[in-house]
């Protein structure tokens, strides 16, 4: 016998995700999900960001990994609450790992939820955590072809950071290239490029973070 | 690797809807998995043959269905799958479009093994 389902499989984690989004927009919360390899600078963009922000702003950061309290720890330092999610053997972050982290928090103390994701460039663009919007980041140490290798994620991203530029005269990386294969993937798409070490470009991501959060709020 | 939530997550709404018909043993389960669904058919399929292996699931047959990415232009309303990811319409060349295909994670269907007679 035949029954027809027509559902999609990750309904459970839509429904979570929009009860998330819910949540979020009650207490006016401004929530970006940070996506990237290992290694592509997603904790040390969140440094930086951190940094940069007065003592009084209301910032928090959820980071996941699969095993370690590290980047809690070197997020920690700026003084904004921060929670570590690891996930054991998962390689993303899914609806109900966030609402359990925000368990405790007060939401309506968050002005902007930074969410570090596991470092995978696959599995997380399939999980909707709530956010206003995905950010990918790609590095110059990684390949120009990153975007053209795994589309998914830049087609599903609002920015794309290209981080660690200080190293572009040592890496055989063609920058232009790489920005014309982000927009093949994503028309239109919004690049900018930094290097966290060298705290080179950061204005124009904050500039992006200030503009795209009064947009989200505004809606 | 998410395949294996995602085979847990299928082996689940399938029993679901088993649950909702009757009850019954799963014979098979249609999945509709489109091409930028972030989701490998072949690691899926070891992930739910994995799972079932040893319990009353085990021989369950998959019947996939891959649709292509698929885009309607803002512009004109053409509908086109596109060559690659360069997403130019067709027909107006415009860079503007809209994820109408590819993006799904489905189960579209279940079989359920048919009940013993009265």
């Amino acid at each position: 016998m035949r029954v027809a389902v027509e559902e999609k499989v990750l309904s459970e984690n839509d429904k979570l995700a929009a009860v998330l989004r819910t949540r979020f927009r009650a207490h006016r919360v401004f929530c970006v999900n940070l996506i990237s390899s290992p290694g592509s600078g997603k904790t040390a963009l969140l440094e930086r960001t951190l940094e940069a922000l007065p003592q009084t702003a209301k910032v928090a950061v959820l980071t996941g990994d699969l095993q370690t309290e590290n980047d809690a720890r070197r997020l920690a330092r700026a003084g904004f609450p921060v929670k570590q999610i690891t996930t054991g053997d998962t390689c993303h972050l899914d609806a109900d790992m966030v609402g359990k982290a925000l368990a405790g928090w007060e939401l309506g103390n968050i002005e902007t939820l930074f969410i570090e994701n596991v470092g995978n460039l696959v599995c997380p663009t399939s999980y909707d955590l709530g956010e206003h919007a995905k950010i990918v980041l790609l590095s110059v140490t990684e390949g120009e072809d990153k975007p053209l290798k795994y589309p998914a994620i830049f087609a599903a991203s609002e920015l794309c950071i290209i981080n660690k530029i200080d190293l572009l005269p040592y890496v055989p990386f063609a920058l232009d290239q790489a920005i014309a294969n982000v927009l093949k993937v994503h028309p239109g798409m919004k690049v900018v490029q930094t290097s966290c070490t060298k705290r080179e470009g950061l204005d124009g991501w904050l500039a992006w973070l200030a503009e795209r959060r009064a947009r989200a709020l505004a809606a | 690797m998410h395949e294996l939530a995602i085979a847990q997550a299928i082996l689940e709404r399938a029993q679901a809807a088993s649950e909702q018909s009757g009850g019954g043993r799963v014979t098979k389960i249609g999945l509709r998995i489109g091409e930028i669904s972030g989701v490998v058919p072949d690691a899926l399929t070891f992930g739910i043959e994995a799972l079932c292996k040893g319990t009353p699931l085990e021989g369950l047959a998959l019947e996939i269905e891959q649709p292509r990415r698929k885009l309607r232009c803002s512009a004109c309303a053409t509908e086109f799958v596109p060559e690659g990811f360069a997403s130019a319409c067709p027909v107006c060349g415009s860079l503007s479009s809209d994820c109408i295909a590819g993006s799904e994670l489905d189960v579209t269907f279940i079989e359920l093994e048919d009940p013993p007679c009265a």
